[in-house]
């Protein structure tokens, strides 16, 4: 089968505009020329700012240029913004990996455009071009085994998933979703690729933690990401043999690890007003049986119970989220451990808020921002359609209980039990690494959800929720492309070229 | 007989013939501009960010508005000739000494025939001719301003122009130059020109102004000054309240609350608490505003629930027998048109406090004026006037002493010591006339009688306490929950016996074995 393997990939490969078209590079070309039609072909598509840019862009030295910019809020995408022209006393208001990409993109906008004016669809090109990478990388995991129309299947499995503009146009905007979404793939590629045996592992290692650093310094709500990743990441350390690995493995999960709870110590100083008032509000008090109960055993005046269900997006209200009395009798009271242990202590609150998570669990893009231009002519909150078919469809037809997602994980984990078990048995520890992979994936994804709650209750959730759905994407497309390489053709020619010490194919679901 | 009738015939002709012309013709032969209106053109040339008189725009503004006057508020940059025609009363204020105004404004100053009173640098040549006025500057020193029976040293001026010399059937106040240059009238008034060279946001410029404000605008005796306790929300520790409106009954003090607005959960148990609390406000001699609700950033202009929703807050008050006589809200809330419109409706009687946090949803530079309208002061503003004997004087607008509820007893005492030290005596709110109507109440109030749809309410009122037990959450309607009980008791007697003959079953299996192969 190796021997053939060669051979037919020779056979396969087809020459177009100068290069080899693997399934990887069809699936990372057709993903940009989605994303760069989408983005940067009128009518440009992006996400509307729902108030959390300034927290972005102040710090880097950006600022709101359009008079009439609150009007928009929600409503319009905007793509250009001014670049500070004097001394920027806006410190950091958040350390995030995401300023080294706008960084990147001012420095390019001022070399390519304008000193002033700053055009993010600079930032979107960067994304787009790393982003189609961290596709070619997944689809090169994914079908690196398969046959030509196997792979050939997966690639355009592949572009259906993830050249949705739902998952796309967050580039155009200041959302840190964009380098959640690139690090992500990269992360589950850099894993993937290491348990193909495909690329140098060093490179891959390197990969996974880079990617891995900046995926949980992305945003305060990924702290566990780092944690996970560097406690599932231990398997690593069993792929090779060779000393240098192992230290540098280490040295990686370390960083992992030191990064989560970095990132974790940040949330508890910069646990926003916003976001802990929805905690109590659309949270801990949402689904309380009684919520001046509740409120006591926080050691909070049981009067707050009449801000149940409150949202700080209404425009009348009864208090200013950052007024010194919420500050003083208030947000001071609780926090991410002390809320979590509330839902330890009342399992039937939290699976009742389960439950309400997971009917936002499945959205890609939350249909409260609009994706056009104010100049486009569109209305207020319009969302574009454009190549948007499977973030369509999943919003639809996912069956949206928490049940579900505990039936999905329960099945994935099921399916792929008997090859892991395998390579247990065989101690091969590459083999392994698919498992462990998934179970990662799986536990990222649902610390997506948990965190959403606990840290902001069921307010803006369907943007919280993100790296749930992605990861669901991500081992979900997995799985069907395993599906597709085991029973949809009955050809076994690979679709890419490929070492000859390639790991020892398993009777899983799928290669 | 007959032959008078065509000599009366005819003027009554002649008088239906005008009575019936078309009302077009009627209207092209009336003049170009329009009939001068009761309100006030504010004119001003920069809002003189970065220097002391920063700010004092806005405090016009809000005197202006404590006279219960229409305000038209315009930038000199926007202003278009003949446009003072309109109005009866012109204020110009002029705070950049560099900038000059232009030709053609001071022509329509020249033609101007209402009430026209100018603030700050460079007068126009009219009203310098008129006053006969020889102005000078006081480039920085202390100086000191009397105004009515009040007396504020030590006032730090800086670059401040003064009327040096000049021709008045009326000064204001007197300004104590720096060093031994004695003491020049701080404004004069002849004819319809009034001229005032100082204001600042201090609160020198402003008692100052008012005086002055007071005279020109022909204002009547101001009322109060009032207490205002405010920051007074549903989860404020409503036990403090109640002991400090108990404290200012004893002590002879009545006062304003004014109270957040609450639009939703108002059936629980903690508003529930809220409204016993105003209710004990209430029978301790203290008057209920409804504070403006908080204004968040704007998400989207198409929010148009703002009346609605105090409507219905209003009327839970009135239903739970608290009369609210008006409303406290920051200055900008008049200059914005879904505020006022929507929110401010309910109301003749208005507290304005200074700006805090402004966002608009609907700006507009006419403001809504007020039939009672009360001027808020800080108690520092109250702590650096000076004057004659030990009871305050009677200050030119009507105010009130703006105080936050306190956080707790020590706040309190605090609070009961600093109203106490002022040595005035707080007027009763309810005393005056205000009027709040809904579409379900009216609440009045005159000569201390709070009546809600013309019935005397009865404030007296002993707390109660109040129940937790509420259904926070509806009971969710469970269908065949009776024949599922059942089926579910069915096949939990099926399964243990289903068990049990399996258990069996295994255990007659297991002897078997053993009998046939373990022997």
């Amino acid at each position: 089968m190796i021997y053939n393997t060669v051979k037919t990939t020779l056979r396969q490969s087809v020459m177009l505009a100068g290069f080899r078209s693997s399934p990887a590079f069809v699936a990372a070309f057709g993903v940009l020329l989605i994303t760069v039609i989408g983005l940067f072909t009128a009518p440009y598509i992006g996400m509307a700012d729902n108030g959390d840019f300034f927290r972005n862009i102040y710090s880097n030295g950006l600022y709101f240029s359009q008079p009439d910019y609150d009007s928009q809020y929600f409503g319009y995408f905007v793509k250009q913004f001014g670049i500070y022209q004097y001394y920027n006393e806006n410190g950091a208001t958040l350390a995030s990996s995401q300023s080294l990409f706008i960084s990147l993109a001012i420095g390019l906008n001022k070399l390519l455009f304008s000193s002033t004016v700053f055009d993010i669809r600079f930032q979107a090109a960067i994304y787009t071009l790393l982003y189609a990478a961290a596709v070619y990388l997944l689809v090169e995991a994914i079908t690196c085994r398969m046959t030509r129309k196997q792979g050939m299947l997966c690639a355009l499995l592949a572009i259906f998933v993830f050249g949705d503009t739902g998952y796309t146009a967050y580039f155009n905007s200041f959302y840190s979703e964009s380098i959640v979404l690139i690090m992500m793939l990269y992360v589950f590629a850099a894993w993937l690729l290491l348990y193909r045996k495909r690329y140098n592992d060093y490179f891959l290692l390197a990969l996974f933690v880079i990617s891995g650093l900046l995926l949980t310094t992305s945003k305060q709500q990924n702290a566990p990401v780092g944690i996970i990743l560097a406690g599932l990441g231990i398997m690593l350390f069993w792929v090779r043999k060779d000393r240098i690995f192992r230290v540098m493995t280490v040295i990686s999960l370390v960083l992992l690890f030191a990064a989560g709870i970095g990132t974790y110590l940040n949330i508890s100083k910069e646990f926003v007003n916003i976001n802990q008032y929805h905690a109590m509000t659309r949270g801990v008090l949402k689904d309380s049986a009684n919520p001046e109960t509740s409120l006591k055993s926080f050691g909070i005046n049981e009067q707050y119970a009449i801000l149940k269900n409150n949202i700080y997006y209404e425009q009348y209200g009864t208090v200013d989220v950052n007024s010194p009395i919420l500050e003083q009798d208030f947000y001071s009271k609780y926090g991410f451990v002390s809320i979590l242990k509330y839902y330890l202590a009342n399992p039937d609150q939290f699976s009742s808020i389960l439950d309400v998570a997971a009917q936002s669990a499945f959205s890609i893009k939350p249909a409260a921002m609009g994706n056009y231009e104010q100049s486009a002519g569109k209305e207020f909150r319009a969302q574009s359609h454009f190549f948007a078919l499977y973030s369509l469809l999943k919003g639809i037809l996912a069956p949206k209980t928490f049940g579900f997602i505990l039936l999905w994980m329960a099945l994935v984990t099921g399916l792929y039990m008997p090859s892991f078990i395998k390579a247990l048995k065989a101690r091969d520890s590459r083999g392994m690494q698919r498992m462990a992979l998934i179970v990662a994936s799986m536990a990222v994804g649902l610390s997506g959800i948990m965190v959403s709650i606990i840290g902001a209750g069921d307010a803006d959730i369907s943007k919280h929720e993100f790296l749930f759905t992605l990861s669901f994407d991500l081992v979900s497309v997995l799985g069907l492309s395993g599906v597709i390489g085991r029973r949809v053709s009955g050809s076994s020619e690979p679709a890419a070229g490929m070492s000859a010490n390639m790991p020892k194919v398993q009777k899983g679901v799928s290669i | 007989m007959s032959r008078r009738s065509p000599g009366l015939l005819l003027p009554l002709l002649l008088m239906l013939a005008v009575l019936l012309q078309p009302s077009a013709p009627a209207k092209a032969a009336a003049p170009q501009t329009a009939a001068p209106q009761p309100g006030v053109l504010l004119l001003y040339d920069s809002l003189a960010a970065g220097t002391p008189r920063e700010g004092n725009v806005r405090e016009l503004e809000r005197l202006l508005a404590a006279y219960s006057v229409q305000v038209t508020v315009v930038s000199l940059d926007h202003y278009e000739q003949g446009m003072m025609e309109a109005y009866a009363r012109v204020i110009t204020v002029i705070n950049d000494p560099v900038l000059t105004a232009s030709a053609s404004f001071e022509a329509d100053v020249d033609r101007y025939r209402g009430q026209y009173l100018h603030i700050g640098y460079n007068p126009p040549a009219r009203l310098q001719q008129t006053l006969q006025l020889s102005a000078g500057l006081i480039e920085e020193g202390s100086g000191g301003l009397s105004a009515g029976d009040f007396r504020l040293p030590g006032i730090q001026l800086q670059q401040v122009p003064y009327i040096a010399a000049g021709r008045a059937e009326k000064t204001y106040g007197s300004l104590t130059l720096p060093g031994t240059y004695g003491k020049v009238p701080y404004a004069m008034n002849s004819g319809s020109y009034t001229y005032a060279p100082y204001l600042d946001a201090g609160y020198a410029g402003r008692l100052a102004i008012a005086y002055v404000l007071k005279d020109w605008l022909g204002a009547a005796a101001a009322a109060g000054p009032y207490l205002v306790i405010k920051e007074i929300y549903p989860f404020s520790d409503l036990s403090l309240l109640e002991k400090l409106a108990g404290r200012l009954y004893d002590a002879g003090i009545p006062f304003i609350a004014s109270v957040r607005p609450v639009f939703s959960n108002t059936d629980f148990p903690a508003m529930q608490r809220y409204l016993d609390a105003l209710k004990v406000v209430q029978s301790k001699n203290g008057s209920i505003l409804v504070n403006a609700p908080v204004v968040m950033p704007s998400i989207n202009s198409s929010d148009h629930t703002l009346g609605d929703k105090m409507n219905s807050f209003i009327n839970l008050l009135a239903e739970n027998g608290i009369a609210p006589l008006g409303m406290g809200a920051d200055l900008y809330w008049t200059y914005d048109k879904e505020y006022s419109s929507a929110g401010m409706r309910f109301f003749d009687s208005v507290v304005l406090f200074p700006d805090e946090n402004v966002i608009h949803m609907e700006k507009t530079n006419v403001s809504a004026a007020f039939t009672s309208s009360l001027y808020s002061m800080t108690p520092e503003f109250m702590a650096d006037l000076t004057h004659e004997g030990k009871a305050m004087p009677q200050l030119p607008v009507s105010t009130a002493v703006t105080l936050n509820l306190p956080e707790d007893e020590a706040g309190m005492e605090v609070l009961l010591e600093t109203v106490d030290a002022y040595w005035i005596s707080f007027a009763d709110y309810k005393q005056a006339v205000h009027k709040t109507v809904t579409d379900s109440y009216t609440v009045t109030s005159a000569d201390g009688v709070l009546r809600v749809n013309g019935e005397a309410l009865n404030v007296d009122y002993v707390p109660k306490a109040v129940s937790s037990d509420f259904q926070y959450k509806e009971e969710q309607y469970q269908s065949f929950k009776g024949l599922f009980n059942v089926q579910n008791q069915f096949f939990i007697v099926v399964i243990i016996i289903a068990l049990l003959f399996f258990g069996g079953l295994l255990t007659v299996g297991y002897r078997l074995y053993r009998r046939k192969y373990l022997k």
